[in-house]
């Protein structure tokens, strides 16, 4: 049995009077959230910056080991010549040691690797360096069907929550918790001017599976377990669900404090399931049990 | 006694170590990668994929003791007067031949494992490719692939992998992959249409492909004439090949000759001259012999030439222009213009990096979370069976994709890492059912861990499945590993841990 004071359930504590209140902290970030993707449209024609996987283009990493030059150098000689051209430096957590650079335009590959090789004096190989190109019409048309598949991805989620619980305000507070998930996760990544690639729409097409974990556990102890009451089965429930929270983020975490060097694609994936895991406590915790409460008030479950 | 769902473990976790097989580094030899066809080793037998101890009785420990072995028996010439006795003992067989031909195949270590690494991990080149303004029928698809089949096996490059793909929308793609180092010339021998004319005047008189009968590789009927200094301080060769037209493009050759004049500048040529051209544009102008004048002739040199800095690269440049010149007369023009929607060159050695780091960020993972379950239990034997549960599930999702073959990308150990996790959640639902209130039967609390974990395991299949269409398939890798991670979580992993706690419990 856990260890839950005895007044939790004798009379009305603090949970009982506060939950409704609890709930409006995430929604008020949600409604930030839509406000701030709204404004973000408003002045980029876009909800998600994308980056050239998904826009066309051409990224070159070099391996900064090969490179012996100065690479603030390079930045500014490119940017010169390339208005749009996009410059990160993947470099050791540690040491500080610069391990790749990755250079990212709009421009062909031929364009952007002969003003490398002539600011560098370098000629690019497959040795020191990778080159990726994708054409602007191939790029537009993932870009459709990622969304697409995200939109699809999120409906047929939303059918298998409905399968599960078969009343409508459970399965609703569910869905809406996943929503409020990708929204807030969407615009931080927004808002930190991250590009997102096509392995970034496929993070969150996963994060949609791995938010509703933790709603599925809640709303299965609170609602389909008679038990204890339902402070006490929630309490439980929030028990089990931050264990899975956190096990979860250390799963991601270590590859942004502990290990570089690894792909982007890879790193991109998990920053945002890590964002949208943090944004989960949240909308799971506050918003999602604030509303399986009140249902259980209204429909007398105990 | 121990229940059969702990055995279904068992046998699951040796079934994926057989496929794995982890134990290559024990195995010396040297693995064919690729073999020409009807080359004389082709022909004794051997297929890639054969493994290679010995070769004349010497034993070949790996790739660099194959090829002290080969320079030392053929040196650097193309062909030997004398033919050579060759005996190849393989991992089961035994096989001779003669030849004087160098061998044309191609070796590498064995490899370690059977897992086998993405283009963006080990290296290599991938294009994406569809005709210009138009789409594909599936057999069109087919028939394209086929013909880029062909040019890059005349082209002499190896290790490719061409396969179509379907995105979302229907439309179809031809999918290259070339694992390892990127030919330079890559991008012009799959984009180029290798459109072949030769044309007197504006009659086309034969074409690539179906007009020619025999083109000239080596030996004396083709190579390197000559090299020469430039204006612009640099060099060029000239390269001639000769090629065989059909009988039907003689004929029409001597029927458009037999109507010029001799021209007057140069008496001893036709006024006209033959112009060849590549994908429409003119490559080489060549006089016509007054002799040649409407007589059915079915020999034509070839020639063109290479630039450079010096003198080596425009032989190579020469060499290189040749041979392309060569494959597209072979293999024919391909039926559309072709543009190149993705192209991705990654460097191998990046991607050794970027793998030592992905196993290093798995390690730290299951590491942390082994050390935060057991804050949270205190109990080493529960910590253990997850932490056991976690690795089988990797390992048995490992097992599976070295079974089908596939290629673990980055996003594919994504997948992995993300489906443990859903694993390590799934294992906690159980664990605290089954610590929680004794009200409730043991069986009883199972039955609802295992509603949230179906739960769970549903919405993250309904998740990842648009994945497997969309954007023509490119991020198929994560959505398969994940679900290939979860399903052996809900129909292994989950029943064994299950199990495994009501033995702890027992204790």
């Amino acid at each position: 049995m856990e260890n839950i004071p005895e007044h939790a359930h004798t009379h009305k504590n603090w949970f009982d009077k506060n939950y409704k209140l609890l709930m409006i902290l995430p929604i008020i970030v949600l409604v930030l959230s839509l406000f701030y993707l709204g404004f973000f449209y408003s002045k980029t024609g876009e909800f998600i910056l994308r980056d050239v996987s998904l826009s066309g283009g051409t990224t070159i990493t070099l391996q900064a080991e090969k490179f012996n030059i100065n690479i603030d150098n390079l930045e500014s000689q490119l940017k010169q010549e390339y208005g749009d051209i996009n410059f990160r430096k993947l470099a050791d957590l540690r040491t500080g040691e610069v391990l790749a650079l990755i250079i990212e335009s709009s421009t062909t590959p031929e364009n952007l690797k002969s003003s490398i090789e002539k600011s560098t004096n370098i000629i690019l190989t497959d040795e020191n360096s990778s080159i990726e190109f994708t054409g602007s019409s191939l790029s537009s048309n993932f870009y459709k069907q990622l969304i697409f598949a995200l939109v699809l991805s999120f409906i047929l989620m939303a059918i298998v929550i409905f399968i599960m619980f078969r009343s409508f305000i459970p399965s609703i507070a569910v869905i809406f918790a996943a929503f409020a998930d990708i929204t807030i996760t969407l615009a931080i990544i927004d808002f930190l001017g991250i590009k997102i690639s096509a392995a970034g729409i496929a993070a969150f097409l996963m994060l949609i599976g791995y938010s509703v974990d933790t709603d599925i556990l809640l709303t299965s102890r609170a609602i389909r377990n008679k038990e204890g009451f339902v402070n006490q089965r929630i309490f439980r429930a929030f028990k089990t669900g931050i264990l899975m929270t956190i096990t979860a983020l250390l799963a991601v975490l270590p590859a942004f404090f502990l290990v570089t060097g690894l792909p982007d694609s890879f790193r991109q994936i998990f920053l945002i399931l890590a964002i949208g895991l943090f944004a989960d406590i949240f909308n799971t915790w506050l918003t999602n049990v604030g509303i399986i409460k009140w249902y259980c008030v209204r429909k007398n479950i105990e | 006694m121990v229940s059969y769902k702990i055995w279904i473990l068992i046998v699951a976790l040796i079934a994926a170590l057989l496929f794995i097989s982890p134990w290559g580094f024990l195995e010396k030899g040297v693995v064919i990668t690729s073999l020409e066809k009807n080359s004389s080793e082709y022909n004794a037998g051997l297929t890639s994929g054969t493994i290679i101890k010995e070769i004349n009785s010497v034993k070949i420990n790996n790739v660099q003791d194959y090829n002290q072995f080969i320079t030392s028996l053929f040196g650097n010439s193309s062909l030997l007067i004398q033919e050579q006795r060759i005996t190849i003992t393989t991992s089961s067989d035994t096989l001779v031949f003669l030849t004087n031909k160098p061998l044309t195949m191609t070796v590498s270590e064995i490899p370690n494992s059977k897992l086998k690494t993405g283009l963006d991990l080990s290296g290599g080149a991938r294009a994406l490719i569809k005709p210009f303004n138009i789409t594909l029928t599936d057999s069109e698809l087919s028939d394209l692939i086929a013909i880029t089949s062909e040019r890059f096996n005349v082209y002499g490059l190896k290790d490719i992998t061409i396969k179509p793909v379907k995105d979302l929308q229907g439309i179809n793609y031809m999918l290259i992959e070339i694992a390892g180092a990127t030919p330079s010339d890559l991008e012009s021998l799959i984009s180029n249409q290798g459109k072949f004319e030769g044309k007197i005047g504006n009659q086309t008189v034969f074409i690539g492909g179906k007009d020619i009968a025999h083109v000239e590789r080596s030996g004396q009927q083709a190579g390197i004439e000559g090299c020469y200094a430039n204006n612009e301080g640099g060099e060029y060769c000239k390269f001639r090949f000769a090629i065989t037209l059909t009988e039907e493009a003689a004929k029409k050759h001597a029927e458009v000759t037999g109507k010029l004049s001799i021209s007057t500048e140069n008496p001893a040529y036709l006024s006209e001259k033959l112009d060849l051209y590549v994908d429409d544009a003119l490559t080489d102008s060549l006089f016509i012999s007054k002799d040649l004048k409407g007589r059915i002739t079915t020999q034509i040199a070839v020639s063109g030439s290479g630039v450079g800095a010096d003198r080596q690269a425009a032989f190579e440049e020469a060499e290189a222009n040749m041979k392309k010149l060569q494959t597209i007369l072979i293999t024919g023009s391909l039926p559309y213009k072709l543009e190149i929607v993705k192209l991705d060159t990654i460097s191998p050695s990046l991607g050794k990096e970027f793998t030592k780091n992905l196993v290093k960020l798995a390690i730290i993972a299951f590491v942390l979370i082994s050390v935060v379950l057991f804050i949270r239990y205190r109990k080493i034997k529960i910590t253990s069976a997850v932490v056991l549960t976690m690795f089988s599930e990797a390992f048995i999702t490992l097992g599976i994709a070295a079974l089908i073959n596939w290629n673990l990308d980055a996003p594919s150990i994504a997948g992995i890492i993300a489906g443990m996790g859903t694993g390590v959640n799934d294992q906690i639902v159980i664990i605290d059912e089954s610590i929680s209130s004794q009200a409730v039967s043991l069986r009883e609390r199972v039955k609802r861990a295992f509603f949230i974990i179906i739960g769970a395991f549903f919405t993250i299949i309904a998740a990842m499945l648009p994945l497997f269409w969309a954007g023509a398939g490119m991020l198929k890798g994560f959505a398969l590993t994940t679900i290939i991670t979860v399903l052996t979580g809900i129909l292994i992993t989950r029943p064994a841990f299950a199990e495994m706690l009501k033995s702890i419990q027992k204790d």
